[in-house]
């Protein structure tokens, strides 16, 4: 069932074109990567999407509701958000953190009941992370603090997960970590997530669907079957590649070494 | 989970809040009994117990129930609302800017208060109630200039704060000019003391007026302390959870400006407590509003009673307040700061 739908979206700052006339779509419990080279507008596609940047022209719509004509905390409701980094300035806990995610339900005051605490926990839990719970989130390693915004977003309980660059920070053991996270609260929860990636094994390991932008525009689109090929790549990165088979059938990427800045 | 867990995860720490509690309770009595009038405990609870009662203290203690009713006690009141107004104040300022280097005086509050204070002593009239509404009314002007030429731009917290610099520079020139221009023999001194802060000239009428306004800000900026925590993440952050960030951030800089202009006004501009207070708060209690403001608050009234008390008490007169704050907040900020390498608080 189609969740996502991306009508003729262009965005610019001032009279820079950053997106342009991007159509996609996508499915219920999805993982849908975006791929392309810095600059190419992945971010600024997640923050037209959430509404944080309000669209040129053109139309997104979650099942079928334009989210032009949606309150914020509706979009809160629907759409959850794990950035790329956040920067804390004061030393929240991660409990506190976490608890930030359900805001929307908490009423004007915005303070979270007992049943909250015990739900943030409980996500804690199946995070395997509930020893970092009275942790101040800005002593955390950056794996860790990927994980709590993860937690965040599953207790703001919104079916749509958007996630910026979620392993670029990252070591190749948390790299996996993190996307297996993604991979098992996608499939237990039926949560659809739009990822922006930067590397394509990753994203040819864990994404069912695959968007492919260079320049503020889609070049590639569709499952990863029938898009994740030599020539597709070599389009949005501009450089040669080569895709080797393992014996257990996983494709990977490497850049042709002549291709590679001397 | 565990009942004793969920307790301990919700971090419940009351020692602070009694430990201040205590300590506030010490000082209003020190700061009742002490001055150049000296009363004893013995006077001070006699005169307390027959206004309880209801009866008329006897003859001997006529002039203490004087001191105490018509001079002290306003003025211990008054420094235990305006220290608690100036941190909290010193707090949301803080959150909503994203940076714990930030008072209410950059938006321009105080260099408001003092060109109203001096409009008013030049031009209008230098009775209390006239430099008080005039301080208030361009403190709020000051601010709301701020936020209207602030509120553009992509990044709005630091046009903001670049705003806040650019009106706050202005009422400074403003003030400097009406200095100059002030006769130097009656209306610089007036605008001088006034600008350093007392609180000298207290009366019951100062302190229900800013004790209701106070009061009404104090308890709009904790009604929405939960939404306050998101605030300090940044607004994207927010919007993200569904803060409608422009209206609440307007709510929060209006709350925080009354409350600091209403203490601004009735006592002059007292420097460092916001900034000291809200900074050395966090670093007790931790960053969540919910135990922040209160304990803000308190340590806020705490911090200027003692001060107004040591001002009250220095041997060959009282001196303005701000020279003791800076004094007092000055060393403390340094320390704070090589104390907490890690992280601000």
């Amino acid at each position: 069932m189609e969740v996502l739908k991306v009508e003729n979206l262009e965005f610019s700052y001032g009279k820079r074109r950053i997106l342009n006339s991007l159509n996609f779509t996508v499915n219920e419990g999805e993982i849908c990567g975006l791929l392309g080279p810095n600059g190419c507008g992945k971010t600024t596609l997640l923050k037209c999407i959430n509404r944080i940047l309000n669209p040129e022209s053109g139309k997104i719509k979650i099942n079928g509701q334009d989210t032009s004509c949606l309150s914020r905390n509706k979009i809160a409701e629907i759409i959850a958000v794990v950035p790329q980094e956040l920067h804390v300035v004061f030393s929240f806990t991660v409990l506190q953190i976490i608890l930030m995610g359900g805001t929307i339900r908490y009423g004007l005051s915005g303070i979270p009941s007992k049943k909250d605490y015990l739900r943030a926990y409980e996500i804690l839990e199946e995070l395997d992370i509930e020893h970092l719970a009275s942790r101040q989130y800005n002593e955390l390693s950056g794996g860790e603090k990927q994980l709590i915004l993860i937690a965040r977003a599953l207790f703001q309980n919104a079916p749509i997960m958007l996630l910026d660059e979620p392993t670029s920070h990252l070591d190749f053991k948390r790299q996996h970590q993190i996307m297996e996270v993604i991979k098992k609260i996608t499939v237990s929860r039926g949560i659809t997530s739009l990822i922006t990636l930067h590397d394509p094994n990753i994203a040819a390991r864990y994404c069912n669907r695959l968007i492919m932008l260079n320049r503020g525009e889609i070049f590639h689109q569709g499952l990863r079957e029938s898009i994740f090929h030599k020539k597709s790549l070599e389009s949005i990165y501009d450089m040669k590649i080569k895709i080797e088979r393992t014996p257990s059938g996983v494709n990977y990427v490497f850049p042709e070494p002549e291709t590679l800045p001397q | 989970m565990s009942f004793l867990n969920l307790k301990r995860f919700r971090n419940k720490k009351s020692l602070p809040f009694i430990i201040v509690i205590l300590l506030i309770a010490a000082a209003i009595i020190t700061a009742l009994t002490t001055g150049h009038y000296y009363i004893s405990p013995d006077q001070l609870f006699k005169i307390i117990t027959a206004k309880i009662s209801g009866k008329a203290p006897g003859s001997d203690l006529a002039t203490p129930t004087i001191v105490l009713w018509s001079i002290r006690l306003p003025r211990v009141i008054m420094a235990l609302i305006a220290g608690a107004a100036l941190a909290v104040g010193g707090v949301v300022f803080q959150s909503i800017m994203k940076n714990p280097l930030v008072s209410p005086s950059f938006l321009g509050v105080s260099h408001g208060a003092v060109f109203g204070a001096s409009i008013s002593i030049i031009f209008l009239s230098k009775a209390a109630i006239s430099i008080e509404a005039s301080a208030f009314f361009w403190a709020i002007t000051a601010v709301t200039l701020a936020y209207v030429i602030g509120n553009r731009g992509i990044n709005t917290l630091t046009t903001l704060v670049i705003a806040g610099v650019i009106v706050s520079t202005f009422f400074m020139a403003s003030a400097s000019l009406l200095k100059y221009i002030a006769d130097p023999y009656d209306e610089l001194p007036a605008i001088v003391f006034w600008t350093m802060g007392g609180l000298n000239n207290v009366l019951w009428i100062h302190v229900i007026r800013a004790s209701i306004i106070i009061g009404t800000g104090i308890a709009f900026i904790y009604a929405f302390r939960g939404k306050l925590n998101l605030m300090a993440l940044g607004d994207e952050e927010a919007l993200s959870m569904g803060i409608s960030v422009k209206s609440l951030r307007i709510r929060f800089i209006l709350f925080a400006t009354l409350i600091v202009a209403a203490a601004n006004s009735s006592c002059g501009i007292i420097m460092w407590v916001d900034l000291i207070v809200a900074h050395l708060a966090r670093g007790i209690v931790g960053a969540d509003h919910k135990r922040l403001i209160p304990f803000a608050a308190l340590t806020g009234a705490l911090f200027l009673l003692v001060t107004d008390t040591v001002v009250r008490n220095i041997p060959g007169g009282e001196i303005p307040i701000s020279i003791i704050t800076s004094f007092m907040g000055a060393p403390l900020l340094a320390y704070l700061l090589t104390k907490q390498n890690k992280q601000w608080r």
